[in-house]
């Protein structure tokens, strides 16, 4: 993979100022993603894998804040531009597709509406212009019967078609970023399948890049050209999709591998939950639930260590076969 | 929303005002006076109580058996005659012609007023939800809610009529209804009547916008890159109107039959409250029984209205 970065988070960390403290949410997180690529963000729920993509879009709400990093698009720092400006940046250079296509979509408006209204947010245009451009997308999408169902309402659709709607309408402008999270969990495993070939198609039509956030390794596997996996807000370890998941290093990417049924049928549970980020644990914050913990994983927080030059791990047994 | 749904609707709701008619007759019934006693309280002494009495019962017909009363007055209910007004001599519907265009003009500026002023303020606090000013409206709000209108007006009236004497005129019937001074002299009731809707509208706009505002399609609305203003208007306020819609419909039977009656009554205004007040008191059974009906009518009426204009706010909703 050599083409160009096209959105870098650098150092991003976004914490909720709670009554009960501070809630490090997404903690000094770093990626870069590449021009047409699949990149994953995997993790357990409570990770951070929504937040991170909210903070993207600057949409984390109070009492959540970004308190630190850089987000470059085009070199402009997304944490630095007007709201105004901002505004212009959302649905148009990076969209968003929600978990769950039930809520994301408002029940009083039509699915015509709410696409054209993508599209006239962002491209100076008729609404005859719009509404014709939302009825491709429809069509793009898989939508039968596109422009009969133009004026149907969210109620009448199912599941996999509201979030065929709701591709629809982040793809509005061509975004070069779309960042899907967990697109498919709320469907039938016969429709996410169907969601995630429409995901592929869409990639190779338009070259866009493509942040995929899921906890399902099955998914990661087939659509995955990077991958970055997440814990407790920060990157444990991330990589090209060939090493991380052939070659994984750190004890938690282990761990979650264990969790997909081996060719014996046998899993392996990870130990423990995701500790409470109020009071995270000293050091490494795998430690409490990792099976080779040092005395140092206790005290120090590990490094971003590079095993090699697209493969990174944040654990003091790097490239150590533990 | 098709026409045998509606068909049904108008039926359940002729067979509500069946029911309320036929209670309000005999509870009227059950009261120890005869419309007799009134009229012979004016006499002086020296008269034939028992033949007086007899007299006038049987003009009105209330000697004849309760069973017969009923059907009577049934019969001429279909007829369009809404009986006999004791206490004016005259029949009831002249009286609630000659009534009811002042108990509506006070309620419509009211209601018009509490609506866009109730609205307003529910989103302007909603969108400055926990700042100074959102705790500001709240503490009047309450205020608002909590003062009931009887004393208010009389309030209004202390201060504004008779200390400060802004307010000397009162509403002439001898004017045109909408002629400056009549609109003058509704300014106090208006206040009085709208208050405690506007806060109680403005609260429930305010916590029905919040509850929009947290919705996953609102984040969406913003993740398209629409402007805050579109979102709040067109994604969180569309839908924060729904349950609103309910509440004033609901509340509209509340603000005619309650506290529009006391406002006429404080500020002399002659509508249809101030007319069955004094019905009322002069035991005046048809004029009675005339305003309960017109007040299940009523009721029922913006009842059908609220289930009607839902469907054309809430596409999921479609009566069979």
């Amino acid at each position: 993979m050599t083409s160009e970065i096209i959105l870098s988070i650098e150092n991003l960390k976004t914490y909720f100022f709670t009554k009960k403290g501070i809630v490090r949410a997404v903690d000094n997180i770093s990626f870069d993603i590449r021009k047409g690529e699949i990149l994953c963000i995997v993790g357990e729920s409570g990770s951070g894998k929504t937040v991170t993509a909210l903070s993207i879009l600057r949409l984390v709400e109070s009492p959540g804040k970004i308190i630190e990093g850089k987000i470059i698009l085009d070199e402009d720092n997304l944490l630095e531009l007007s709201p105004h400006k901002m505004q212009d940046v959302r649905g148009n250079k990076i969209a968003m597709v929600f978990q769950d296509p039930h809520s994301a979509l408002n029940p009083i408006f039509t699915i015509g509406d709410q696409v054209s209204e993508a599209i006239s947010a962002h491209k100076s245009c008729n609404k005859e212009d719009a509404s014709s451009q939302a009825t491709q997308l429809l069509e793009l999408v898989g939508i039968p019967l596109a422009k009969e169902r133009y004026h149907d309402y969210p109620h009448q659709f199912s599941g996999g078609m509201k979030q065929r709607v709701v591709i629809a309408m982040a793809l509005a402008c061509h975004p070069r970023v779309l960042i899907a999270d967990e697109p498919a969990t709320a469907l039938d495993l016969t429709v996410q399948a169907q969601i995630l070939d429409l995901f592929l198609e869409l990639r190779a039509r338009f070259e866009m890049s493509i942040i995929y956030i899921t906890h399902d390794l099955g998914v990661v596997s087939e659509i995955a050209d990077s991958i970055v996996v997440m814990y407790a807000g920060r990157i444990m370890e991330k990589g090209g999709s060939r090493d991380v998941l052939g070659n994984p290093v750190h004890p938690y990417t282990k761990g979650l591998m264990g969790c997909l049924p081996s060719e014996k049928g046998i899993i392996i549970p990870i130990p423990g939950t995701i500790p409470g980020l109020i009071n995270p644990p000293a050091g490494c914050i795998f430690h409490p639930r990792c099976v080779n913990a040092l005395d140092i994983c206790r005290m120090e927080r590990p490094p971003m260590t590079k095993i090699t030059d697209e493969h990174y791990v944040s654990c003091f047994l790097g490239g150590v076969n533990g | 929303m098709d026409r045998s749904y509606l068909a049904k609707r108008l039926l359940h709701a002729l067979i509500i005002a069946w029911g309320v008619m036929t209670a309000s007759f005999f509870l009227m019934r059950i009261g120890p006076h005869s419309p007799a006693d009134k009229y012979l309280a004016t006499l002086g002494a020296g008269h034939n109580v028992s033949q007086v009495t007899a007299a006038i019962e049987s003009r009105y017909g209330v000697d004849r058996p309760l069973y017969e009363q009923y059907f009577n007055y049934i019969n001429s209910l279909l007829h369009g005659d809404w009986g006999w007004s004791f206490s004016t001599s005259m029949p009831v519907s002249d009286l609630i012609k000659i009534h009811w265009a002042y108990s509506f003009q006070l309620i419509f500026l009211s209601s018009i007023l509490a609506i866009i002023l109730g609205i307003s303020l529910g989103i302007f606090t909603a969108a400055r939800k926990n700042t100074k000013a959102d705790h500001i409206a709240t503490f009047f709000s309450f205020a608002g809610i909590s003062i009931p209108n009887f004393w208010l007006g009389m309030m209004l009236i202390l201060i504004f009529s008779v200390k400060l004497g802004w307010f000397k005129t009162y509403y002439d019937t001898g004017l045109p209804m909408f002629s400056l001074s009549n609109l003058y002299a509704l300014i106090l009731p208006v206040i009085t009547l709208a208050t405690g809707m506007v806060a109680g509208y403005g609260r429930f706009v305010r916590s029905s916008m919040l509850e929009n505002m947290n919705k996953d399609f609102v984040r969406t609305a913003r993740a398209k890159g629409l402007p805050e203003s579109v979102v709040l208007r067109k994604h969180v306020f569309r839908n924060a109107l729904l349950p609103v819609v309910t509440i004033i419909m609901l509340d509209m039977s509340g603000i005619i039959f309650g506290g529009a009656y006391i406002t006429e009554f404080i500020f002399g205004i002659p509508g249809l409250g101030w007319m069955s007040l004094k019905a009322v008191f002069s035991d005046d059974y048809s004029v009675v029984m005339a305003v309960t009906l017109i007040g299940a009518f009523v009721t029922l009426f913006f009842n059908l209205v609220a289930d009607i204009a839902y469907t054309y706010l809430d596409p999921r909703i479609r009566y069979e």
